[in-house]
C-alpha cells in the first residue's frame, strides 16, 4: 500500500464532495425526519437506536459502493493506464480502493450516531457503541467489492446510476428501509439473500443480544466479502489481461 | 554478458545493451493487421522519430513497447528487460497521447504522486543495493514549465498545459528512456516549440528518447533517426538525409542544349529523365555516378543535384500503401 495515493485518493473524494456530502446527508435528513415516527420498540429494542444504526449503514454503504465506482471513472480518464507506466502493482490499487471504501465509510456512521445522540435520545452502553460502530463498519466491506466490480463492469458515464439504483434494492431488501421484523414474510424470506440483510443483522445484533455481536451473521457476512471480493479480483484481472 | 550484470553496482544501464529492442511486433485488432512484424532496435543515447500518418500503427507499437497492449507474436525488450519490469525499475518514462491525468488534483499533488509511486518501485541497479532515486518534484515542475501553475487544478488547465503536466511525470522517475507518443499534437505553435526546448535539455543529459508523430518537420528538426512507418511495418530507417536520399534518390539538373533523353537515361544511376527545354532533369538512383557519367560523356554545364524534400520522401513512401 502506497499511503501517498491513499492520502491523494482521500483528497480527491473530499474535494469533489459529492460522495462525502451525499453519503451524509442522506443518514442526516433520515434521522431527523423519520426520528418522531419511530416509537417504542421493535422486539425489545429501542425504535429509535435501531433507525439510527439503520441510517448509518445506508450513509457508510454508499460511500463503500461509491469509493470503488471511482474505478469507473478513472477507466475513463485513461488513469489505470497512467498507473501501468509506474511500478504501482495492479493489485495495491484495488487494495487502496478497498481501503478507501473503509475511511470513506466512516464519517456517515460518525454523523449518524451523533444525530442519533443528540437528536433522537439514543443511549446505549459504551460497549454496545462500539460494537455497533465496529460491526457497522465491517460491513462496509462486502460493499466495497460491489463497488469495486461496478468499478469495472459499469461505463464511466454510467457507474453513478447503476450503483445508485443497486444501492436502493439492497438497502430496500436488506430491512435498511423498512425493519426486517415488520416485513411482509416474502420480502423478508428475499431479504435473507442480500449482503445488505446480513450487515444489518451484524450491526444492530448487539443491540438486541445485550451487547453481544451474531457471530452466525458475522461469518454471512463476511462470506458475502470474499464472494464479492473474487468476483472484484477476477473483473480487474480481466481488464488487465484485455489491455 | 552474465557477468556484466552481476557486476554492475551503478543504477545505469549497461551500454551494450539495446534501450528499445523490437522484435517480429505483430498486433491485430480483426480483419486489420496494425503492427506487421516490426522489427527494431534503438541504442542508448539515439532520440528516434517514429514518423508516419495517421493509423500507421505508431500508436500500437507504443503501446506494445511500454506493455500497456499484448502483442500477438513478437516481443519487446527494453534494456534488456519486459516492459513491465523496466518501468517497475524506473527506467522508463512516457507521455501518452491523452487522457492519464486526474482532474481533482493540483500540479504539484499529482506530480508528487507519480513520484511516490515510482519511489515505491524495486532499486534500478542489478544488485538491488542502490536505493531508488527519483528527480526532485520541484526540479521537475521547473524542466516542465509549471512551477507558476504548481497550485492549479489539473482539470482546470488548458490541453497544453496538461501535456506538461505528463511530461512533468514521465520526467520524475528520472528515466533513461523517455517514450512520447504525438506530444505536441494540438498545442500552438509556441507551445510546441517550448516543448521541444524542454525535451532538448533532457536529450542533453544521454537521455534515450522516442517519439511518434505525424509532423514531419519535427521528426526532422528534433530527431538524429527517422524510423518511417507505413500499414504497420518500417518502410524507412535513417537519419533524415538518408531517409531522403532513398527514397527518391536525387535529382541532377543541367543545362544541356539539345540533348538526347534516350542516352542521358541510359547513364550509369539514372532512372528517369525530364527535358524542360535546354534543361535536363535527371532522377538518379545512385547520383554520385550519374554526375561522373554525365560529366565525362556529356557538355552539361550549370550542374546541380538536389535531394527531395522529407515531405516528397514522405508521401512517396506513405503513399504506395494506400495502393497496395
Amino acid at each position: 500500500m502506497n499511503l501517498t495515493y491513499l492520502r491523494m485518493e482521500i483528497r480527491r473524494l473530499v474535494r469533489n464532495r459529492r460522495l462525502l456530502v451525499f453519503s451524509m446527508l442522506m443518514p442526516a435528513i433520515l434521522i431527523l425526519v423519520l426520528g418522531d415516527t419511530y416509537t417504542g420498540d421493535i422486539d425489545g429494542v429501542s425504535a429509535k437506536a435501531y433507525l439510527m444504526v439503520s441510517m448509518g449503514l445506508l450513509g457508510s454503504m454508499s460511500a463503500a459502493i461509491g469509493s470503488g465506482g471511482t474505478i469507473a471513472v478513472e477507466r475513463g480518464l485513461g488513469w489505470n493506464r497512467q498507473l501501468r507506466l509506474t511500478p504501482l502493482n495492479p493489485g495495491k490499487y484495488v487494495l487502496s480502493k478497498v481501503v478507501l471504501s473503509l475511511v470513506m465509510a466512516l464519517p456517515p456512521l460518525v454523523i449518524a450516531y451523533l444525530l442519533g445522540t443528540l437528536a433522537l435520545g439514543v443511549r446505549l452502553p459504551a460497549g454496545t457503541w462500539l460494537l455497533v460502530g465496529l460491526g457497522s463498519w465491517l460491513g462496509a466491506l462486502p460493499f466495497a467489492a460491489l463497488g469495486v466490480v461496478l468499478g469495472y463492469l459499469a461505463r464511466p458515464d454510467s457507474v453513478q446510476q447503476v450503483s445508485g439504483l443497486l444501492f436502493m434494492l439492497l438497502a430496500a431488501f436488506g430491512g435498511l428501509w423498512v425493519p426486517v421484523e415488520i416485513m411482509p414474510h416474502l420480502m423478508r424470506s428475499i431479504a435473507e439473500f442480500t449482503p445488505a440483510y446480513w450487515v444489518g443483522q451484524v450491526a444492530r445484533g448487539p443491540l438486541f443480544h445485550h451487547g453481544q455481536l451474531s457471530l452466525h451473521a458475522l461469518a454471512i457476512l463476511l462470506a458475502w466479502a470474499a464472494g464479492l471480493g473474487l468476483v472484484a479480483l477476477r473483473r480487474f484481472q480481466a481488464d488487465t489481461a484485455r489491455a | 554478458m552474465t557477468e556484466t550484470v552481476l557486476t554492475r553496482s551503478s543504477g545505469k544501464p549497461a551500454g551494450d545493451r539495446a534501450a528499445v529492442s523490437l522484435r517480429g511486433l505483430t498486433k491485430r485488432y480483426g480483419q486489420v493487421t496494425a503492427v506487421d512484424g516490426l522489427d527494431l532496435t534503438i541504442r542508448p543515447g539515439e532520440v528516434v522519430a517514429l514518423l508516419g500518418p495517421n493509423g500507421a500503427g505508431k500508436s500500437t507499437t507504443i503501446d506494445m513497447l511500454l506493455g500497456l497492449t499484448r502483442p500477438d507474436a513478437g516481443t519487446a525488450q527494453l534494456f534488456g528487460l519486459p516492459p513491465g519490469e523496466a518501468i517497475r525499475r524506473g527506467h522508463v518514462g512516457a507521455l501518452l497521447q491523452s487522457g492519464g491525468l486526474l482532474p481533482d488534483l493540483t500540479v504539484r499533488e499529482i506530480v508528487q504522486l507519480a513520484s511516490a509511486l515510482h519511489r515505491g518501485g524495486p532499486a534500478r541497479g542489478a544488485a538491488g543495493r542502490d536505493s531508488r532515486r527519483t528527480r526532485p518534484v520541484d526540479a521537475v515542475l521547473d524542466r516542465a514549465g509549471l512551477t507558476d501553475l504548481a497550485g492549479r487544478r489539473v482539470g482546470r488547465l488548458s490541453g497544453g498545459q496538461q501535456q506538461r503536466v505528463r511530461f512533468a511525470m514521465a520526467l520524475v522517475a528520472d528515466p533513461d528512456l523517455i517514450v512520447l507518443d504525438e506530444p505536441t499534437t494540438g498545442l500552438d505553435v509556441e507551445a510546441r516549440r517550448a516543448f521541444w526546448a524542454q525535451l532538448r535539455e533532457e536529450t542533453q543529459q544521454g537521455r534515450t528518447v522516442l517519439f511518434a508523430t505525424h509532423y514531419l518537420d519535427e521528426a526532422d528538426s528534433y530527431a538524429d533517426r527517422i524510423v518511417l512507418m507505413r500499414a504497420g511495418q518500417v518502410v524507412a530507417d535513417g537519419t533524415a538525409g538518408q531517409i531522403k536520399a532513398v527514397v527518391s534518390g536525387r535529382t541532377i539538373r543541367a543545362t544541356l542544349p539539345g540533348a538526347d533523353l534516350a542516352t542521358l537515361a541510359a547513364l550509369p544511376g539514372v532512372d528517369r529523365v525530364e527535358g524542360r527545354g535546354d534543361s535536363v532533369l535527371l532522377h538518379c538512383i545512385d547520383s554520385d555516378t550519374a554526375l561522373r557519367a554525365l560529366i565525362t560523356t556529356t557538355p552539361a554545364r550549370d550542374i546541380e543535384v538536389v535531394a527531395r524534400g522529407l515531405e516528397d520522401a514522405f508521401i512517396a513512401l506513405t503513399m504506395e500503401g494506400a495502393q497496395s
